[in-house]
């Protein structure tokens, strides 16, 4: 168990280094994306490794020569990596218009460390479900593909892309086994391991992390479960980043367990798969257009987030909801009165604790929680 | 600081009873059953030519609160109505707005009341506008129509923009907009209104030239608060007057030579980035007159259609030909905005109205230009040797401009031009 989650954490405790080291290891290309919706399967099919961009641990130096403080923490992290060099391992970028922000980085990085490939795709943030933001959306992925293909110049099958989708898939719903797993023997996982487990995803080859997600889960069917104490919480929010894993520890350490989340680096990132059809870029698009979890980049005017978090706190029988909102962030700013307001008449406990990209004041936050804590039942 | 430098504004106190007449209207229009929508960004031309439905312009409706120093106060509801400092004032002013009405709650200037909209219509290069809309519709139930209208990255990519946006007008706006006025787009009604209006931003078009004088006859500010009769007496015969009227007085002022800041013109020309700070333009205007400093030309003033001439008012397909106007015609507005093309527009901007220094405005709470700032000013100092700084703030949200902090970079930002002139 151990040994599993040793590699589990090689990533995401060094991306920078553990990713070069993949590549120089398998002289294959590496792409970053932006989070939070490019098609990973369209990189994957053109035989390279797609990793999603990250929030890093250093203080933010050089990219405030680019990017005002008032910015959220993923935009202002990948700028300063990029300007300071740290991305040059990518052979390539995707970035995407989800949100006001994230469409003019590209801009930035372009010009100071252009990388060798970079494709920015204009998908609709916000949509009626009508013809015209499929068919667009349609056509952006395949000119994704299109580009991919010139760029390492092998071509991009409805077959290459279908196995892809397919090994996406697997990844997808062994990654909701183990928050099943975690829905019915809450604290079986700490919840730093559980972010990590997810971030690796997004950071390291899936076949590999497939394999490795299967080990941990017969491991953990295997081994005796210890029932936890605590308060049930589900954590909501935090888009685009991971947060602080001090931030997790101390919702533990406060005496409640988390038990089950919608955040980016979360369930929000493996929720939906693509079906396998002979239109495999029709399967993409319609994958995109799915409207649960309710995302606000990604949304559609006619639902509602607050509803389906009430519905989903009821299943679970949880205690509350802990929101973590990516400071500085328009999607989730606009909507989160809302959710409070849903949360309130509905009786469901609920606090709001900002995620920066740095130091977030742990004191203030242990505050908060502890309050928290004891409104759903204190010590 | 030797000479005793004073702003000779231009007379542009006609705006005031148009906008004035232009919110009483609305409000009027509500009163006889009308339909009213809220339209942000360009796609209010639709709403504008249908029968049976009167528009307000969010951005107008900022620039009006602020002008009458009711931001805060609207803005207070906003927060009192639980909305988060960090996202746009615009957004917060409208739904504080909305709070005010739908609860009753007392405003000390019941000019700015506005009455509820039966449908929401965004529709900007700015993604932040679909997520408020959507936030006014699931509060208050008010239909919305979110139209996307990306800023393009490059050239290449204006023709498949400009027919994604084409389809959302067509599949979604239209059709919403029918359905809540229960009438009919009328496609000559709107070549009816585009042919005036586009004879008025011919005229306009004339007085910007008049930057290009040295001394200037006016200054951005001047230009600024006259965007209003384009909007709000939209292809209305007033509206012509008012330009014809400023027209004269720019002809007037040259050829008596009088400029825009006394007693013998400007010291140094700027150029303004950014939206106009509506609420503070006295503030930051004497913050920069003093040292005989005046804005000269801006991206944003831009953005309202300045090139009339780029329009067929009697194409065919007129519900595509204004979506032309923001792609794929000459001037592609969608191209100019956005930081890529932005660039080259500034560029163009500082050579013709020969620019001493740039001011970047930077909203704190919007990002639509702030992102690609600081490069643009890198850029273009390292090109032309010209200056530029960025000031933080905000449009209408006085608690978010610092007068002693813009007043140093604005100081900072005229020792550099002079530390160069010698
Ligand atoms: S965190 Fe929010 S604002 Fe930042 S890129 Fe993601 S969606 Fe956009
Ligand atoms: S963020 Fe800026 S551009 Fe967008 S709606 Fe707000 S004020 Fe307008």
């Amino acid at each position: 168990m151990e040994e599993i989650m040793k590699q589990f954490v090689e990533y995401p405790s060094d991306p920078y280094t553990s990713i070069a080291k993949w590549k120089e290891n398998t002289k294959k290309k590496v792409i970053g994306i932006f989070p939070m919706w490019i098609p990973e399967e369209i990189i994957h099919a053109a035989g390279m490794l797609p990793v999603v961009m990250w929030r890093s641990n250093e203080a933010i130096t050089w990219g405030y020569a680019h990017v005002p403080p008032y910015n959220c923490a993923i935009n202002k992290s990948v700028v300063d990596d990029a300007v300071k060099g740290k991305l040059k391992f990518m052979d390539g970028m995707v970035f995407l218009r989800q949100c006001l922000q994230s469409q003019e980085v590209p801009f930035i990085v372009e010009n100071n460390r252009p990388p060798a490939f970079e494709e920015y795709l204009y998908l609709p943030p916000i949509y009626h479900g009508d013809k015209a933001s499929k068919d667009f959306t349609r056509d952006e992925f395949k000119r994704l593909r299109k580009r991919l293909e010139e760029f390492g110049g092998e071509k991009i099958t409805d077959e290459k892309l279908n196995e892809s989708i397919n090994i996406y898939n697997k990844n997808r719903s062994l990654l909701r086994k183990l928050y099943d797993l975690r829905k019915e023997k809450p604290g079986i996982l700490r919840g730093r391991d559980v972010l990590r487990i997810v971030w690796s995803s997004m950071l390291m080859p899936k076949e590999e992390h497939n394999k490795l997600l299967e080990s941990l889960l017969s491991e953990l069917e295997k081994n005796g479960y210890k029932p936890a104490k605590g308060k049930k919480v589900f954590l909501s929010g935090c888009l685009c980043i991971h947060p602080q894993l001090e931030l997790l520890d101390m919702i533990e350490d406060l005496g409640m367990l988390v038990v089950d989340d919608d955040i980016y680096v979360g369930y929000r990132y493996f929720a939906n798969d693509a079906e396998i059809t002979d239109d495999p870029i029709g399967a993409l698009m319609e994958r995109h257009f799915i409207k649960t979890p309710v995302d606000p980049a990604r949304g559609e005017v006619e639902v509602n987030w607050g509803k389906e978090l009430i519905g989903k706190v009821k299943k679970l029988h949880a205690d509350g909801i802990i929101t973590l909102l990516t400071k500085y962030c328009p999607p989730h700013l606009c909507y989160y009165p809302d959710i409070k307001v849903e949360l309130a008449n509905a009786g469901i406990p609920e606090v709001l604790i900002e995620v920066e990209h740095e130091v977030i004041s742990m004191e203030s936050i242990k505050t908060r929680l502890q309050s928290f804590r004891e409104m759903i039942g204190g010590h | 600081m030797s000479t005793q430098y004073k702003i000779n504004k231009l007379d542009t106190s006609g705006v005031g009873p148009l906008v004035d007449r232009h919110w009483r209207e609305l409000r009027e229009a509500k009163e006889k059953g009308m339909k009213i929508a809220w339209c942000a960004g360009p796609m209010f031309v639709y709403a504008y030519a249908t029968p049976n439905i009167a528009s307000h312009f969010m951005a107008g409706y900022a620039a009006y609160c602020g002008g009458r120093g009711m931001a805060d106060e609207v803005l207070e509801a906003a927060e009192r109505y639980g909305e988060l400092r960090d996202t746009c004032s615009y957004h917060r002013l409208h739904t504080g707005m909305a709070a005010m009405i739908m609860n009753d709650w007392p405003v000390s200037n019941p000019q700015v009341l506005l009455p509820m909209p039966d449908l929401l219509i965004g529709g900007r290069f700015c993604t932040e506008m679909s997520h408020y809309m959507e936030a006014i519709h699931r509060r208050f139930g008010v239909k919305a129509v979110t139209i996307e209208i990306p800023s393009a990255r490059s050239r290449e990519d204006l023709p498949r923009l400009e027919k994604f946006l084409t389809n959302q007008v067509k599949e979604t706006l239209i059709p919403a907009i029918e359905e809540v006025s229960g009438s009919k787009f009328d496609e000559e009604n709107m070549r009816s209104i585009l042919r005036p209006w586009k004879e008025t931003c011919i005229i306009r078009n004339k007085c910007w030239e008049f930057f290009k004088k040295k001394p200037s006859p006016w200054t951005l500010w001047d230009y600024g608060v006259s965007i209003a009769p384009v909007f709000y007496a939209m292809g209305k015969p007033e509206s012509l007057e008012y330009y014809n009227n400023l027209l004269k007085q720019l002809e007037e002022r040259t050829e008596k030579n009088i400029p825009a800041v006394h007693p013998d013109g400007e010291k140094y020309r700027l150029y303004w980035d950014g939206w106009l700070p509506w609420s503070f333009l006295g503030k930051f205007i004497r913050m920069m007159i003093p040292y005989g400093a005046i804005p000269i030309a801006g991206r944003y003033p831009w953005e309202f259609f300045p090139h009339p001439e780029d329009i067929n008012t009697e194409a065919d397909d007129i519900i595509h030909e204004w979506i032309r106007l923001i792609y794929t015609s000459p001037n592609t507005l969608s191209y100019h905005d956005g930081p890529w093309g932005g660039q080259e527009h500034i560029e163009d901007l500082i050579q013709t109205y020969s620019i001493d220094g740039m001011l970047f405005f930077s909203s704190k709470t919007c990002r639509m230009w702030n992102l690609g700032q600081q490069e643009i000013i890198a850029n273009i100092e390292k090109k032309y040797g010209i200056p530029g700084i960025v000031i933080d703030g905000d449009m209408i949200d006085s608690t978010m401009v610092s007068e002693d902090q813009i007043r140093t970079r604005i100081e900072a930002l005229l020792e550099t031009i002079d530390a160069r002139r010698r």
